[in-house]
């Protein structure tokens, strides 16, 4: 048997009131009342949420005081036999649970999907969208290139920035000292959190910002940019070679030397390659970011969307395709030249 | 009539997590000796070397060069005692995808300014010494060849013609055979002597071969779990000395 330490206990005993709880409410208001009566339950008010809350930590406390809870289970502390069989049981049951649960709440419905009236409307959809209107090629392309050079420009205006940030947020480079190593966690925090939120989050902050259009677009992709290089760029100093740093250091060269004659050489190259593949995603992105007002091709795709013009839209996503193959493409061909 | 260039007095390093590598080190360094230093893996020999350029911070005792004590140097004082100091490294450490010339030249950094080494102005001489320096290593016809592209022998050479773009006073070298066949091994370690006997530059070599230091080694000291446990002539490294050193069970290896 595992270690039975107290603290493992009871950090079992919280996963089991968060089990508890969670098989409470799946149980009751989706399988019960969506599933099996086919009805809605109630809304979901104070008093009923402290019901279901009893509900569980009662069942936590009878399963963990059994051993044979699904919480002891994940921490390696149920005995052979009818208890670890039981928390097993209990386990799948909350998968089961949690997949039907799904379900319901994603509305999926065969019905929509297939039924004659909406499939024809489907086939109505794609006949247009496969009889693309070339009247507007011309706007569409000049549209095109609007969200080429837009993410162009956030790839480069974001370079320098990445640059000096991957150095900051080198582990191997910035551990050296508290005020370097200080430096290095604001910087990791920072980045962090930008990358976590979503390119298109930033461009509808930005279309705020300065307004609709190409700007807030370039400006959406470029803070993105900064913090996924950033990452890449730093994770590939970590992993340099530390030896030529040595040699370099041995010299008596300073600080920025060792940097830039024995880091720089080793990274030159990745880093090329991360950047021409990173504004190779900016142009995917760019497609996706006009359709909030970030200006480009995305812009014209939901003006024409939103005039229910079809064929206009099925030009527009052959040429976004076409690019987005063009451009992976040509990466793709790019970063092996240089490797 | 030749005097000592390094004190070691009472040498410490504790590492971090608590390794004793060096434990009250006292030495006397004399100035043009080829000194070898031998010991088993894990002896200390590496941190031995690296303390003396401190790349690696000693955690007591002091280091006197020439008689000026450099164990609490800081910032431009201790580029300018490094400067005097070359070190080549069994894993030759070069930049590997730049030339040849670009890494002899690295080896002047420390005299230039820095934005000049940045933008990669290395003034004429410079490039004519780096050339010198290829030039006594046998490789003056390979200047702007790509670093990885040579030989380990030759890659050694290089980095030892970096070490010589400093003029230094001492020379270290951590096992700078220790990748290479026999022969080549040879050949780096005579110009190494060579660079002893012509330019007078103390060397302080760490070795794993019997044959190799009684060959090219004027005077021996032995570690043995951080302590000095032997100091003296190569020659006097018998049968009996050689078990203390490196354990009952050990039988010394040839290399020819
Ligand atoms: N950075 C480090 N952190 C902690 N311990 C270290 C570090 N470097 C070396 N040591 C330890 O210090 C001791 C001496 O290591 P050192 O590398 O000096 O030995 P060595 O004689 O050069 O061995 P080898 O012949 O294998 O190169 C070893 O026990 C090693 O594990
Ligand atoms: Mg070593």
């Amino acid at each position: 048997m595992a270690s039975t330490s107290p603290r493992s206990v009871f950090q079992a005993f919280v996963l089991d009131v968060f089990f508890g709880v969670y098989l409470a409410i799946t149980l009751h208001r989706i399988i019960w009342h969506r599933v099996l009566l086919n009805s809605e339950p109630n809304e979901l008010t104070m008093p009923l949420a402290i019901v279901y809350g009893s509900i569980g930590v009662v069942l936590a406390i009878l399963l963990h005081a059994m051993k044979a809870s699904p919480g002891r289970k994940i921490f390696g502390l149920t005995i052979p036999g009818w208890r670890d069989a039981l928390a097993v049981h209990m386990l799948w049951i909350a998968g089961v649970a949690t997949v039907v649960t799904s379900w319901v709440v994603t509305k999926v419905s065969l019905i929509d999907l297939f039924s004659g009236d909406r499939l024809q409307r489907a086939g109505q959809l794609f006949g247009s969208l496969f009889t693309p209107e070339f009247s507007i090629a011309g706007q569409a392309a000049s549209a095109m290139v609007e969200t080429i050079y837009l993410s162009l420009m956030a790839t480069l205006l974001a370079l320098p920035i990445t640059f000096v940030l991957g150095f900051l947020s080198a582990r191997n480079l910035m551990k050296q000292n508290n005020t370097t190593f200080v430096v290095y966690n604001l910087v990791r925090i920072a980045t962090n959190f930008t990358r976590s939120i979503e390119p298109l989050i930033w461009a509808i902050i930005f279309s705020v910002w300065v307004g609709i259009g190409p700007f807030a677009g370039m400006l959406a992709l470029m803070v993105h940019t900064i913090a996924s290089l950033a990452k890449l760029y730093s994770e590939q100093i970590e992993n340099i070679d530390p030896g030529p740093m040595e040699a370099i250091e041995a010299t008596g060269a300073s600080p920025l030397q060792v940097v830039w004659f024995a880091v720089v050489p080793q990274i030159v190259i990745p880093f090329l390659s991360f950047t021409i593949y990173r504004w190779d995603i900016n142009v995917r992105m760019a497609t996706i970011i006009g359709l909030v007002g970030g200006g480009g091709i995305g812009d014209l795709l939901m003006q024409y969307q939103g005039l229910g013009r079809w064929n206009e839209v099925g030009l527009i996503v052959l040429l976004i395709a076409a690019v987005v193959w063009l451009m992976d493409y040509i990466s793709a061909k790019v970063r092996e030249a240089i490797q | 009539m030749s005097q000592n260039i390094l004190q070691l007095r009472d040498l410490e390093k504790i590492y971090p997590n608590g390794t004793h590598a060096l434990k009250k080190l006292t030495l006397d360094i004399r100035e043009g000796e080829f000194l070898v230093v031998i010991g088993l893996s894990g002896s200390g020999k590496s941190t031995l070397l690296r303390c003396l350029n401190r790349l690696i911070e000693p955690s007591g005792g002091s280091i006197l060069f020439a008689g000026r004590d450099v164990t609490f140097l800081k910032g431009s004082e201790l580029r300018e005692y490094r400067r005097q100091i070359g070190m080549i490294f069994q894993q030759f450490n070069l930049i590997r995808r730049r030339s040849v010339l670009y890494n002899v030249l690295s080896g002047a950094l420390g005299t230039m300014p820095v934005w000049q080494s940045i933008l990669g102005r290395f003034p004429e001489e410079l490039q004519q010494e780096a050339m010198r320096s290829l030039e006594i290593v046998g490789l003056k016809d390979k200047p702007l060849i790509r670093a990885d592209a040579l030989s380990g022998g030759q890659q050694q050479r290089v980095a030892i013609a970096r070490s010589l773009m400093q003029k230094p006073r001492i020379l270290l070298a951590d096992e700078p055979v220790a990748s290479l066949d026999p022969a080549t091994s040879h050949s780096v370690m005579q110009y190494l002597e060579r660079i002893n006997k012509e330019f007078g530059t103390t060397i302080i070599c760490n070795l794993h071969f019997l044959s190799l230091v009684r060959r090219y080694a004027t005077r021996v000291v032995a570690l043995k779990g951080g302590e000095l446990v032997f100091e003296g002539n190569p020659h006097d490294i018998d049968e009996a000395w050689f078990k203390r050193i490196y354990g009952e069970d050990a039988i010394e290896v040839q290399i020819d």
